[in-house]
């Protein structure tokens, strides 16, 4: 069994009288890429909100890369948000050396090279950026971070298809030049179900299924086909 | 999923099963069929994994396989060949056929068809050679 980077024991978050979260338990294995799944509102942004400290548990112990997760683990972490947005004031130029100064372990080098590879060129405007320039920027920016834990709420929603393309290649090519921990939270599950290695299902609130995918494959078949199963 | 050809070889993989398996087979079926001429390098675990668009996790696992298997070799800091050994390939080109005729006699038994029914048809449709 590989070492646990994210462990969950019935975690609740509470908002009023609704559980966004109830009776979590999950386990991320290091060095995965884990899928995170489930239909809206089932619980997946709020787990990673969880993970990045800006949602504290109501109940339950979260524990991420052996610590409660605060701002000091952020730095070993690099989160994209659901819909996240950069400053519009920007060029690209400037989001990589403001990148540069706030994130320790942030490489410039390698931010360039993803931009270049994204089509984005240091004196492109952040604004008046298509939703799919704006997600490529904001992914290059995690991805340029040499940090252990890799969390991406939605990366793919809303985007075209040849800028999802890009995105896909762009992390083939992190997995195979670095070990990180990968989360990823999608409803793109045709599309990218090949990436993951292990994934989890969610629904109101809690894990309803998680585990190594090629076993699930084995089991159950497609991801696509357990989340019908699952939630149709 | 359609289609991927990289390297001389080709690849289909279905997402319902584990495609680590999938990938160890075709590049052994490749191996077998003679796609890849033996000696030759295949792809590097990145290439092959962006080509299919999977975890280079699962493509390092069926390499490791397949060097296990020794169908491969990994020479350091040049990339993998396949094996020079034509009497390894050979064996791999029997199994291949023997899987191949158990599929097949598996199947006629479910038709109903016994051993001599199935060496009649093959006489029929099989050609003279027999």
């Amino acid at each position: 069994m590989s070492k646990v980077v994210i462990q969950a024991d019935d975690v609740f978050k509470k908002y009023g009288s609704r559980n966004a979260i109830q009776h979590l338990n999950v386990s991320i294995p290091e060095f995965s890429v884990t899928a995170i799944l489930g239909p809206n509102g089932a619980g997946k942004s709020t787990f990673m909100r969880m993970i990045t400290g800006m949602v504290k548990p109501s109940a339950g112990n979260l524990t991420v890369l052996d610590q409660t997760p605060a701002w000091e683990v952020n730095r070993s972490i690099a989160y994209l948000p659901d819909r996240a947005r950069w400053y519009g004031n920007h060029r690209v130029g400037q989001a990589i050396e403001w990148a540069t100064n706030l994130h320790p372990g942030f490489n410039a080098e390698r931010a360039w090279e993803l931009m270049k590879s994204f089509g984005l060129d240091a004196a492109t405007p952040v604004e008046g950026m298509s939703r799919g320039q704006e997600a490529r920027l904001m992914l290059a920016l995690c991805l340029a971070r040499d940090v252990p834990l890799l969390v991406l709420d939605e990366p793919f929603s809303g985007i075209d298809m040849i800028s999802r393309e890009k995105i896909i290649a762009a992390l083939i090519d992190s997995f195979s030049e670095r070990q990180q921990t990968v989360l990823i939270s999608t409803h793109e599950i045709a599309e990218t179900e090949s990436l993951f290695d292990h994934a989890v299902f969610f629904q109101e609130g809690t894990a309803v299924l998680s585990g190594d995918v090629e076993r699930l494959r084995a089991e159950r078949g497609s991801m696509q086909n357990i989340y019908r199963q699952l939630y149709g | 999923m359609e289609e991927v050809q990289i390297g001389g070889m080709r690849f289909t993989l279905d997402l319902s099963q584990p495609l680590y398996e999938q990938v160890l087979d075709q590049v052994r079926s490749s191996i077998a069929k003679g796609e890849i001429a033996l000696g030759s390098k295949i792809p590097s675990v990145r290439e092959m994994a962006q080509a299919l668009k999977i975890n280079p996790n699962t493509v390092m696992r069926a390499y490791q396989e397949l060097e296990r298997d020794q169908l491969t070799e990994t020479r350091r800091g040049q990339g993998t060949y396949i094996t020079t050994d034509s009497a390894r390939v050979e064996q791999i080109r029997y199994r291949a056929a023997e899987q191949a005729i158990q599929e097949f006699l598996g199947k006629m038994a479910s038709f109903g068809f016994d051993a001599q029914a199935i060496e009649k048809l093959l006489r029929k449709y099989g050609g003279e050679s027999t």
